[in-house]
């Protein structure tokens, strides 16, 4: 038990502490999934449990240092098709939130949200992703997209350490830097998946992680 | 940097705080004398969250003694309790309800 609130207390520090980019935003039927996503301009926590493989219903928390805003609200996630292959898999993703958004300073809370399309293709040796998102934060209205390609060095099985080299282009036109080109390393083992990153352009380290249970 | 040394931190306590609750059941190939193994081809099963959801998905039917995923052949392995069955129906929808699709199903008589 105490081991319980002493996790709970550290998942409280980190949704504090930050606030999107996601993969398989779906589970299997009564699974819950925690991804936290960090970069220099924004962290994101999604938590969210899906009562079937198409569907997934969680919270949905995104601090943007780039555009001055704290975002929390309920996300919705769908798996809209499916292409299972005997070595591949596709997926396409509808994603939407609908919540309120703090912008930094005296301005007060407002109504906000998301909606967003994802895609994705994989082996297990190949991988691409692509995902667009458009916000509405009151006064605020911006626009996400980011790509990606993956090798994985090696083929494990099962419960084995999967590694991943990726590379990720990342565009949002309201940024500094509105592009952006980030390579980083995916280790995926057992439920947990951990990936490191580094853009140059900006500066900044990413770590995303991600356990499904 | 502060803000990164406190996401690592708390993502540590958590990592440790949670068991890693998807290991693979031996079961599926070390049965009962008198149990049945499965060993079902399917398609789409390419990383570990697959073989978690197959994993999570056949082990909660009461018929299912252990499951194995082997990700290599797409195949799963699965040991039914003696005496207890699962149709092939069954089988296929358990598959789909995973999220991936039954290519074959055969049974194997221990």
């Amino acid at each position: 038990m105490k081991m319980g609130f002493a996790a709970f207390g550290a998942a409280s520090a980190v949704l504090l502490a930050v606030g999107p980019a996601e993969a398989r935003p779906v589970s299997y039927p009564g699974g819950w999934t925690w991804m936290q996503m960090n970069n220099g301009d924004y962290s994101s926590l999604h938590v969210h449990y899906s009562p079937t493989f198409r569907d997934s219903i969680g919270i949905y928390s995104e601090r943007n240092w780039g555009e001055d805003w704290h975002f929390t609200g309920v996300q919705y996630n769908r798996l809209v098709k499916r292409w299972n292959e005997k070595t591949s898999q596709a997926n396409l993703y509808f994603k939407a939130a609908a919540g309120q958004a703090d912008p930094f300073g005296p301005e007060s809370a407002e109504l906000a949200g998301f909606v967003g399309v994802a895609a994705d293709w994989e082996t297990r040796r190949w991988f691409t992703s692509y995902e667009a998102r458009a916000y509405d934060v009151g006064s605020n209205q911006t626009a996400r997209q980011a790509a990606r390609v993956g090798i994985a060095p090696y083929i494990g099985d099962f419960g084995d350490l999967h590694t991943w080299l990726m590379l990720q282009v990342e565009n949002q036109p309201e940024s500094e830097t509105p592009t952006t080109v980030t390579p980083l390393v995916r280790f995926f083992y057992n439920v947990q998946l951990l990936e490191i990153g580094y853009t140059p352009e900006t500066e900044e380290f990413m770590l995303n992680w991600i356990i499904r249970f | 940097m502060s803000k990164m040394m406190t996401m690592t931190l708390g993502a540590a306590a958590i990592a440790l705080a949670i068991p890693a609750a998807v290991a693979q059941s031996p079961e599926a190939e070390t049965a009962q004398p008198g149990a049945t193994l499965l060993t079902v081809s399917v398609k789409g099963m390419v990383c570990d969250f697959c073989a978690q959801a197959v994993t999570k998905v056949f082990g909660r039917n009461d018929a299912v003694d252990g499951v194995h995923v082997d990700l290599d052949n797409g195949e799963i392995h699965v040991g039914l309790k003696p005496g207890m069955s699962l149709s092939d129906e069954e089988v296929e929808t358990l598959v789909n309800k995973s999220g991936y699709a039954m290519v074959s199903l055969e049974r194997e008589a221990l």
